[in-house]
C-alpha cells in the first residue's frame, strides 16, 4: 500500500474567520463574512461587497504601513518581500503548524515540502511597474519581483522555513490551490516527501477583484445578505474575497507515530479539461465531470459513497449551471444524492484560494460530524433537479466529502476526503 | 476598502513620501541638510535609513557602533537589502550610485564618508 496522505494541521485568514472555532461556527451558523466595499474611492463602481478579512489593512504598498491583528507575528526581514496575501499566509501557517504540532525547527531536513498558489500580487506587481515606467526603467523597488509575482508565497515562505524538499507554485487560476493539494498528495503517495504544507492564498484589494468586473463576473447585488447565492435562481456574478489557508499534509504513518491528530485521510484527486474556452465553463460542465469520475475512481468509490460535496459554484449564471450538470451527471445519473453546498455563499470566491480553503472546509466538516449548508440559497435554479441542496447546516458527520474546484481555461480539480479510520 | 498608490520616484510629493517613514529626529536633520548644507546633519539620515533596512533589528543603536562595524558580516545586510539602503538613498537626494561604488562601501563609516561625498557633487548623472 503506498502512503496514505492525511490533514493534520490547519490554518485560516479568512472573511469568516481567523482561526478555526471561528470558521467552524461560521459554517456551521451559516454566518457570511461579506461587508460593503467602495473599490478605488469610486461610488460608481457596481461592485458593492467583498469578503473582507477583517483586522488587516495594507493602505499603501509600502510595507511599513501594513497592519495585521496583533495576535500574529511577521517578522520584518520577511515583511519586506511580502504581498498582502503573503502577509495572510505567514498567519495562516503559524497557526497550521500549532495545530499540527509542529515547530519551524520539524520542517528542517528535506524531508517537508511546501506547494503554494496565488495569483501574485497585481496591487504591487501595477505599482512596481508604475514606478519602472516613472523613471524609464532607472528606479524599482528591489523587493518588487519577489514581492508581486505568481510565486510570491513559494518564494518567501521556502526561504523563510528554511524548506529544503520539494518547493513549487502552481498557478490555474481558481483550481490553483486544488492542484497544489493534489499533487502533494501525490508527493506523499510517491514516497518522496513525507510532509508537505499546502498553501492557498490572494489578496483581496481593487487591483484583484475589479479586474474581474470587466469579465462581468461579479455580482452587482449590494446587499451582503444576498450577493453570494450559489445555485440560486437569482445569482447574478461572485463576489470577490481574499486570505490565506494552509494545510498540513502528511504520510499517516508519520503523523500516526508522533500522535498528531488526523482530521481527514486525503484519498483521492483527479483532474481533467475542459478543451473549451479561455475564460467560460462548459457548458455541461464535461471536464468537472470528467474530472469527478477520475477522482472516485482514484479513492476507488462509487458516486453513492460521497455523503457532502463542496461545490465549486460561484454564484455565477454560467459556472453554477455547468456544475450542477456536472453533478447530476456522476451522481443523479448513478442514482446517488449526497448533500451539495457550496460555502463561496459565506466566504465569497478566493480565486487561487479556493480549493484549499474549501477543502480545508471539508476536513472540518469531517473532523466536527456536520454539513455546511446552502446559505443563501431561496429559490433553486431549475437546472439544479434532482441534486440535495440543504437550506441549513446539518447534525450529519459525513464519512466522505468531495471538494471541487475549476479555473480559467476550463482547469477542474476534486479531492476526496475521508474520515480517519 | 481603498487602496492607493504610492507617490513616484521624480514626482513633487515624493520627497516627503519617502522620509514620512523615518524618525522625526531624521526627517529633521534631512531638512537640516537641504537648507543649510550641513555635512553633520546627514549621519542621522543615514544611520535612519540604514536601521529602516536593517534586516533584523540590532541590540545597539546604529549611531553608538564603532565606524568599522561591517554592514554585512556584523549587521546582517544581505544583498537585497544594501540594495534597498541604495535605491532609497538615490531617490531621497536625487543621485545616482553604481554597483561599482556600492562594492566598495563595506563599513559604517564608508557609507556614510561616501553619502557625504556624493550628495555634494550630485551631478553625476
Amino acid at each position: 500500500m503506498p502512503p496514505l496522505p492525511v490533514i493534520t494541521g490547519l490554518g485560516f485568514i479568512t472573511s469568516i474567520g481567523h482561526d478555526r472555532s471561528t470558521v467552524l461556527r461560521s459554517l456551521r451558523e451559516l454566518r457570511h463574512g461579506f461587508e460593503a466595499v467602495e473599490f478605488f474611492g469610486n461610488p460608481s463602481l457596481p461592485v458593492k461587497v467583498a469578503g473582507t478579512v477583517k483586522g488587516f489593512a495594507f493602505p499603501s504598498p509600502n510595507w511599513r504601513d501594513w497592519h495585521w491583528p496583533a495576535q500574529f507575528e511577521v517578522d520584518r526581514e520577511l515583511l519586506r518581500g511580502l504581498a498582502p496575501h503573503g502577509v495572510y499566509a505567514v498567519c495562516a501557517m503559524q497557526q497550521a503548524l500549532a495545530d499540527a504540532g509542529l515547530t519551524p525547527a520539524d520542517l528542517a531536513g528535506g524531508a517537508t515540502g511546501l506547494f503554494c498558489a496565488s495569483a501574485g500580487s497585481p496591487y504591487l506587481l501595477g505599482n512596481f511597474l508604475d514606478q519602472m515606467h516613472a523613471t524609464r526603467g532607472e528606479r524599482g523597488n528591489p523587493m518588487g519581483i519577489v514581492s508581486s509575482i505568481a510565486g510570491t508565497l513559494n518564494f518567501n515562505l521556502a526561504a523563510h522555513y528554511k524548506i529544503s524538499g520539494a518547493v513549487c507554485g502552481f498557478v490555474s487560476a481558481c483550481a490553483s490551490s486544488s492542484h497544489a493539494l493534489g499533487y502533494a498528495m501525490d508527493e506523499i503517495r510517491l514516497g518522496r516527501q513525507s510532509r508537505m504544507l499546502v498553501v492557498g492564498a490572494e489578496d483581496l484589494t481593487a487591483e484583484s477583484i475589479v479586474s474581474f468586473s470587466s469579465l462581468r463576473a461579479l455580482s452587482g447585488n449590494p446587499d451582503p445578505a444576498t450577493a453570494s447565492r450559489p445555485f440560486d435562481v437569482k445569482r447574478d456574478g461572485f463576489v470577490g474575497t481574499g486570505g490565506a489557508v494552509v494545510l498540513v499534509v502528511e504520510d499517516a504513518a508519520l503523523a500516526r507515530s508522533r500522535g498528531a491528530h488526523l482530521y481527514a485521510e486525503l484519498t483521492g484527486w483527479g483532474q481533467a479539461g475542459d478543451g473549451h474556452s479561455v475564460a467560460q465553463s462548459h457548458p455541461e460542465g464535461a471536464g468537472l465531470r470528467e474530472a469527478m469520475r477520475r477522482t472516485l475512481a482514484d479513492a476507488r468509490l462509487n458516486p453513492a459513497d460521497v455523503d457532502y460535496v463542496n461545490a465549486h459554484a460561484t454564484s455565477t449564471p454560467a459556472g453554477d449551471r455547468s456544475e450542477a450538470l456536472a453533478l447530476q451527471a456522476v451522481f443523479t445519473a448513478a442514482g446517488a444524492k449526497p448533500r451539495i453546498s457550496s460555502t463561496k455563499a459565506l466566504t465569497g470566491h478566493g480565486l487561487s484560494l479556493a480549493g484549499a480553503m474549501e477543502a480545508a472546509f471539508c476536513a472540518l466538516a469531517i473532523d466536527d460530524g456536520f454539513i455546511p449548508g446552502a446559505a443563501h440559497l431561496v429559490e433553486p435554479d431549475p437546472v439544479c433537479a434532482g441534486l440535495d441542496l440543504p437550506r441549513t447546516s446539518l447534525n450529519e458527520a459525513p464519512r466522505h466529502a468531495l471538494n471541487n474546484s475549476s479555473g480559467f481555461g476550463g482547469s477542474n480539480v476534486c479531492h476526496l476526503l475521508r474520515r480517519p479510520t | 476598502m481603498k487602496t492607493s498608490t504610492a507617490p513616484l520616484p521624480g514626482t513633487a510629493s515624493d520627497r516627503e513620501e519617502i522620509l514620512r517613514h523615518l524618525p522625526e529626529v531624521a526627517r529633521a536633520a534631512f531638512h537640516r541638510f537641504k537648507s543649510g548644507g550641513d555635512p553633520a546633519a546627514l549621519d542621522p539620515v543615514v544611520f535612519a535609513i540604514l536601521a529602516d533596512f536593517i534586516p533584523s533589528d540590532s541590540a545597539v543603536p546604529l549611531a553608538e557602533l564603532p565606524g568599522n562595524t561591517r554592514l554585512i558580516d556584523d549587521l546582517g545586510f544581505d544583498s537585497l537589502a544594501i540594495t534597498e539602503v541604495v535605491f532609497f538613498t538615490e531617490d531621497l537626494f536625487g543621485i545616482t550610485i553604481t554597483n561599482e561604488e556600492i562594492i566598495r562601501v563595506r563599513s559604517l563609516d564608508d557609507l556614510r564618508d561616501f553619502i557625504r561625498g556624493k550628495v555634494a557633487a550630485p551631478a553625476q548623472h
